[in-house]
């Protein structure tokens, strides 16, 4: 497993959480995280969602979020891009080793960090094409000629196997489930982020759109990137490889571990993680993080 | 309360003269001077009548404005002029072309075969001359009893403009330009065009109208008076007629612009109009359509854009005056920094125009913190078998949209400007002349890009 030291000597820190259970909140390595996250506590409304979350990501790893509706996946997946309305009322994001809390969204973007949207926004009377070209320009900081832009556009889209009528339409106007997170991973192929948050892009998809859109994702895993992959369910798992997954619940991380837990969650229900006992779980932590 | 008395007051020699230097026929002196009388009669507008809604000319003076006219057309070349240059360039396929200038010669050109089958293209005073036949059906009729002092005041005194007539059955695919620019008004001038676009029976014509200049009392004292623009546009669409026309103004803030037209819409015929407000001080604007015949069939559709403390009043009315006809109103409103705007979409159907379909869609995004917007829809129906809806947004950008957009790199002024270009495109996209889109949504992210100064671009 690349980057994988866990737990390393020094970096290894412990936290109780209610139920007794430890579980490692740090991975450390070698390698610089790209991703930092350090007892981030984020408020919607003046309502606290995240409650002190901590997760660390090193430049290549895949990690899953899992959790159930209302976890607070997508408040944290908002927090990382920087919308505005999530305020982070205490810890730290920390990027390539720089803090972002007062970073907008568009130099987040720009830096290398991208969001697959859980639910993508329509934009009507704004074409696809258009938006892609001011989005690559923006990212890349020069713009490429009509026909650069169309060979590379046309490869990605060949790849999730998209239509040429999708440029024309409108941002995600009328698109089904499927389209919306097609364009969603169209987006990314473009952009190169190094970073990528994809929000349940499982969701909503039939089984050949979602080998479809896990190959587009597995075409860009890497060294150049990293991903956390939030999902509801276990499935996309099947096809995208974690080296790590954690499990939210009520706007804690509560639970991390190796590739295992997903398959663990997925046969036991997220009510195993409350209430079974603690040494199951340390058990399955242990197992997964064996070398 | 006391209000700011003016005069206003226009001596009957200003009417005689203007009849006398134009050699103008009995007939049309005779229509000027009882549109003059009804002028005398009618009260300046105030901003608590129901038609003005909060737009306030009260304090102008409607006597000290002198009336300009624009220079005589010539078929030698168009005028420099960037928004010209522009224009033709999109446009490199049309039919004709008519640009009129305040103090600069104007250009004409029309499409040899057209012209051979009896189509006429030509600025107005040129038509009085030539075809007043033609015309006086048109010019020799009562002003309607809804029409406005500013619109009396043009009927009384216009002395430029443009007639387009179409023969029956003769169908022009591509559009004719007309561009009439106003920057060489000097403050304190008035400016009153009158377009007559007559359209044959099963004829087909699309004219592209713009009104652009900065207007901004360059030359001469008295800085602070603002020029006038009082706009007649008339249009008869004959019997399965397909008329289209889009009128866009681009004027300098300096420049108080009055507006008024009317189209009548025969047994199956089909209008189009687009208006594009870009930008004046004050704009105020009545688009009438008259549904006369069953089958007749119209789309009405706005979009404005505003900004610094631009002031934008427009009354669109629907009246359905025939059965089995149909109306489509869209109209959009963007409105930055402190810019306003009212409008009020009134549909009409008497009592004998059964099975009427009307629909009424206005939508205003507010963008700069101080902009404001008013929607006021009004049915009158006397018809008992009538299917006629209407609604109204009032609200600023979608914050998620901006989001979505920052989330991909753009930055948020980026994002707002394709969020509006988009929110405009989506009522271009049924506008019959294809190359006009783009040609409106460049014009629009013209002014958009100069936003923080709310200036239009320099005409
Ligand atoms: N914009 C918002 N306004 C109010 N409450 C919100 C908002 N976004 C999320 N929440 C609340 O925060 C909690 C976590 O939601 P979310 O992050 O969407 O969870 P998940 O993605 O895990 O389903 C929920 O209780 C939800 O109701
Ligand atoms: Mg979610």
């Amino acid at each position: 497993m690349p980057n994988f030291n866990f737990p390393a000597a020094a970096g290894w820190q412990a936290k109780i959480v209610p139920g007794g259970r430890r579980l490692p909140n740090e991975t450390m390595s070698q390698t610089k995280p790209i991703l930092a996250i350090k007892n981030l506590h984020v408020s919607v409304e003046d309502k606290e969602i995240l409650k002190g979350v901590s997760l660390t990501i090193n430049a290549g790893e895949v990690h899953a979020l899992m959790g159930r509706t209302g976890s607070g996946k997508s408040t944290l997946s908002y927090t990382l891009m920087g919308h505005p309305r999530y305020k982070v009322t205490a810890g730290q994001i920390l990027y390539k080793g720089e803090d972002l809390t007062a970073m907008p969204a568009d130099a987040r973007a720009r830096a290398g960090i991208y969001l697959a949207f859980q639910y993508p926004v329509a934009i009507p009377g704004v074409s696809v094409s258009n938006f892609l070209r001011a989005a690559v320009k923006a990212r890349r900081g020069t713009e490429l000629t009509i026909k650069e832009f169309r060979k590379e556009l046309r490869e990605q889209m060949n790849r999730l196997e998209m239509k040429d009528d999708f440029l024309s339409r409108y941002i995600n106007d009328g698109f089904s489930g499927g389209e919306k997170k097609r364009l969603e991973i169209l987006q990314m192929s473009l952009l190169k982020p190094e970073l990528a948050v994809l929000d349940e892009t499982d969701s909503g998809l039939d089984i050949d759109a979602l080998k479809t859109v896990a190959g587009g994702i597995n075409a860009m895993t890497g060294p150049d990137l990293s991903v956390l992959l939030i999902t509801h369910y276990q499935r996309i798992l099947n096809y995208i490889t974690p080296q790590f997954v954690h499990v939210m619940q009520e706007g804690r991380i509560v639970l991390s571990g190796g590739s295992e837990l997903a398959h663990e969650l997925e046969a036991r229900g997220y009510d195993w993680v409350t209430q079974e006992p603690a040494a199951t779980t340390d058990a399955a932590v242990a197992q997964a993080l064996a070398p | 309360m006391t209000e700011t008395k003016t005069a206003s007051t226009i001596a009957r020699q200003r009417v005689d003269d203007l009849a006398a230097r134009h050699g103008e026929a009995g007939w049309l002196k005779e229509a000027r001077l009882s549109d003059w009388e009804l002028y005398l009669k009618c009260p300046m507008p105030t901003p608590r009548d129901q038609d003005w809604h909060g737009t306030d000319l009260s304090a102008l003076d409607l006597s000290a404005f002198t009336a300009v006219d624009f220079q005589p057309v010539e078929p030698k070349s168009p005028p420099e002029h960037p928004f010209v240059a522009r224009t033709l360039r999109h446009f490199s396929r049309r039919a004709g072309v008519i640009v009129q200038a305040v103090g600069r010669p104007g250009y004409i050109e029309l499409d040899a075969g057209l012209a051979a089958r009896g189509v006429i293209l030509c600025d107005l005073s040129t038509a009085l001359r030539e075809h007043g036949d033609r015309l006086r059906p048109y010019l020799a009729v009562p002003a309607k009893p809804d029409l406005n002092k500013f619109g009396l005041m043009a009927r009384a005194l216009f002395n430029c403009g443009l007639f387009l007539f179409v023969p029956p059955g003769v169908e022009i695919d591509l559009p004719i330009l007309s561009m009439a620019l106003t920057g060489g008004a000097t403050a304190g001038s008035a400016i009153f065009p009158r377009l007559i676009v007559l359209a044959g029976d099963n004829s087909k014509v699309s004219l592209i109208h713009a009104s652009a200049g900065e207007g901004a009392g360059r030359s001469g004292g008295g800085e602070s008076a603002p020029v006038l623009h009082s706009g007649l546009v008339e249009i008869q669409a004959g019997a399965g007629a397909r008329v289209s026309f889009l009128d866009l103004y681009q004027f300098g803030s300096n420049v108080v612009s009055v507006n008024r037209s009317e189209a009548a819409v025969a047994q199956d015929a089909e209008f189009t109009s687009l208006t594009v407000a870009l930008g004046g001080g004050t704009t105020k604007s009545d688009i009438a359509t008259y549904l006369q015949a069953p089958g007749a069939a119209s789309w009405v559709s706005g979009l404005v854009l505003g900004s610094g403390h631009e002031h934008f009043n427009f009354n669109t009315i629907e009246e359905h005056n025939a059965p089995d006809t149909r109306s489509d109103i869209n109209f959009r409103v963007a409105l930055g920094d402190s810019s306003a705007s009212v409008y009020q979409g009134i549909i009409r159907v008497a009592r004998v125009a059964q099975r009427t379909n009307a629909y009424q869609q206005n939508r205003n995004l507010l963008l700069g913190g101080q902009s404001k917007a008013d929607s006021i829809p009004k049915l009158e129906i006397l018809a008992d078998d009538v299917k006629c809806s209407h609604g109204a947004t009032v609200g600023p950008v979608d914050r998620d949209q901006i989001f979505y957009l920052m989330s991909r790199g753009l930055t948020e002024s980026e994002a707002e400007e394709l969020i509006v270009l988009g929110f405009f495109k989506t009522v271009l996209e049924s506008y019959p002349v294809a190359e006009a889109v783009d040609w409106v949504l460049e014009s629009a992210s013209q002014k958009l890009f100069r936003k923080p100064s709310g200036q239009t671009p320099a005409i």
